[in-house]
């Protein structure tokens, strides 16, 4: 499990990032004590740091430039000041991302998890999700399962990756718009309809259609 | 320019120096005096007068001119009393005294105001800045604990974020120091930014998308871009009507710059109102329908934000049929657009 550090003054927003992290695989752990930060962030050992420019003490800039110049961990700077410079001043000093305040929770998480994947060079563990019945392997839009292999167009991926996520929940239809226009592809409606169908089918190949249920007037349902 | 009679002032001298001199002759009469002696008299004053009262007009009249002259010249009139030469009358002299007063009592008075309002500008951005990790740490509550109750608050909070950050970028484009930063952006990332953060409006009023063509490379501020695409976005999904909404976002390379043309197919705008909807706080036939709330500030925003940066805007617009905007980017650096 990967480790987050977030280093955050906002007492609100800090334990509900954890709180939110948490629930999505993540072990996030905030830092409470503002006095000797530098040390205290080195020493969590994280996987990955997220870090906000207005800090009491010391400047968010200061530390990542410090943090920098004897770790490689991948740092997503938050922040609320949104301009090109400062945009810029913060790559420079060597940070990886950087996403203002308020922030899109789930392209942060999509921010995240690019991050790490490609710190980590875990994608052949990460990339293939065991759903019991199949495995869905998201590099490649796959599903594979008894010596079968199905393709799927990218959307229909992105839709089984995230019922999967949702497992046992309805997921209304925005929803799942939502989770596909995060990660850029603006589909309609009748787009979604489509998929969905066509996702069904390929399901009925390796004899499993009846595993996306239909809730009318809900949405669909992974079981 | 007012022609100034300069001589008419000093009729009246005349008039009583002639009175004066016509006494003294009637005075003179009983008295014999050699009548070449009694023209002199009458004469020498009346033209020592006239000779005097023309030299001071014409000194005068010629330092006005060049007053009135450099004034017509001048682009900021208040600098007159900076471009003055001493003149070499008095009455001259006191005027211009007062001028350098007062061109300096206002000068002082300007700049309390400019500082005031670079202050608030200042404050502005500020509490700006403040308000948004509140919001952001709504957004995450809202995010841990997801009901319809919090869905629907999720939506106002959108609103205020977008009222926001109206306010930040209204702030600034009021200022004369540049705080944007001009780079090579790719269209495409500006115009799926600005769809993915507007996608709730869009998901929600079941608007259809079509982007062709937007793998191009401009010359702009990206935070500023995104902000002008948000509301151009926003007005469009705001005056939609129809069953079937759609917008396409269409880019096309010219010479030496790129069009990105956004159409929509909502209501239009009257034919009279297209050449005013850039004025602040025009609102129009459209925006007075009561539940759109317009401010009058979106569009007046990106015109002001567009000069600033260097591109052009324009907007046409078919009743009815819908509205297409088109943001023009220069594709160099080297040239601006004005």
């Amino acid at each position: 499990m990967a480790k987050i550090l977030i280093v955050e003054d906002d007492k609100k927003i800090r334990e509900e990032l954890e709180l939110f992290l948490n629930k999505h695989g993540f072990e996030a752990i905030g830092l409470v004590d503002f006095q000797n930060m530098i040390p205290d962030i080195l020493a969590q050992n994280a996987d990955l740091l997220l870090l906000d420019i207005n800090l009491p003490m010391v400047d968010g800039e200061y530390i990542c430039k410090e943090i920098r110049k004897v770790s490689n961990i991948p740092i997503i700077i938050v922040t609320s000041r949104n301009n090109e410079i400062d945009e810029l001043l913060s790559l420079n000093n060597g940070a990886d991302q950087y996403v203002t305040k308020p922030y899109n929770i789930q392209i942060l998480l999509a921010k995240i998890n690019a991050l790490l994947k490609r710190s980590q060079n875990k994608d052949t563990n990460q990339n293939k999700i065991d759903c019991k019945e199949f495995i869905l392997n998201v590099s490649k839009s796959m599903i594979e399962a008894e010596n079968k292999q199905i393709e799927l167009t990218k959307n229909e991926s992105k839709i089984l990756y995230y019922l999967v996520q949702k497992r046992g929940q309805i997921v209304s239809r925005e929803e799942i718009m939502s989770y596909l226009w995060d990660s850029e592809s603006f589909i309609d409606d009748n787009t979604l309809t489509v998929n969905m169908k066509r996702l069904r089918n390929k399901l009925q190949e390796i004899g499993k259609a009846d595993m996306i249920e239909t809730k009318r007037g809900q949405g669909y349902l992974l079981k | 320019m007012k022609k100034f009679k300069l001589w008419k002032e000093k009729v009246n001298y005349f008039l009583v120096l002639l009175m004066i001199v016509i006494t003294i002759e009637i005075f003179l009469i009983p008295f014999p005096i050699h009548f070449m002696i009694r023209i002199y008299i009458f004469l020498a004053p009346l033209l020592g007068l006239v000779v005097n009262i023309s030299l001071e007009c014409f000194q005068k009249k010629k330092y006005y001119e060049t007053v009135l002259e450099t004034m017509k010249e001048l682009d900021q009139k208040y600098l007159i009393s900076e471009m003055l030469q001493t003149p070499t009358f008095v009455e001259a002299q006191i005027l211009q005294e007062i001028l350098i007063e007062t061109g300096k009592s206002m000068l002082e008075n300007v700049n309390q105001y400019k500082y005031l309002q670079e202050d608030y500008k200042e404050y502005i951005e500020l509490w700006i800045h403040e308000i948004k990790t509140p919001i952001a740490a709504s957004k995450l509550v809202i995010e841990n604990n997801k009901t319809e109750a919090t869905k629907s608050i999720a939506e106002e909070l959108e609103k205020i974020e977008n009222y926001t950050e109206q306010a930040l970028f209204y702030a600034r484009s009021n200022t004369v120091e540049k705080d944007y930063c001009i780079k090579k952006v790719n269209l495409k990332e500006m115009v799926n930014a600005s769809i993915v953060k507007n996608k709730n409006l869009f998901i929600s009023e079941k608007v259809n998308i079509k982007l062709e063509n937007l793998e191009q490379e401009v010359y702009t501020d990206s935070k500023w871009t995104i902000f002008i695409l948000n509301q151009i976005l926003q007005n469009s999904v705001k005056y939609m009507k129809k069953d079937e909404k759609q917008i396409t976002i269409s880019a096309k390379e010219k010479k030496n710059q790129v069009v990105l043309e956004i159409q929509d197919n909502g209501i239009g705008i009257p034919k009279g109102e297209i050449t005013r909807v850039f004025e602040k706080g025009f609102t129009g036939t459209n925006g007075r329908m009561s539940e759109k709330k317009a401010t009058g500030l979106g569009l007046y925003l990106c015109k002001k934000l567009c000069h600033k940066l260097g591109l052009k805007i324009e907007l046409n617009s078919e009743l009815d049929k819908g509205t297409l905007v088109r943001l023009v980017f220069p594709k160099n650096s080297l040239t601006m657009l004005d």
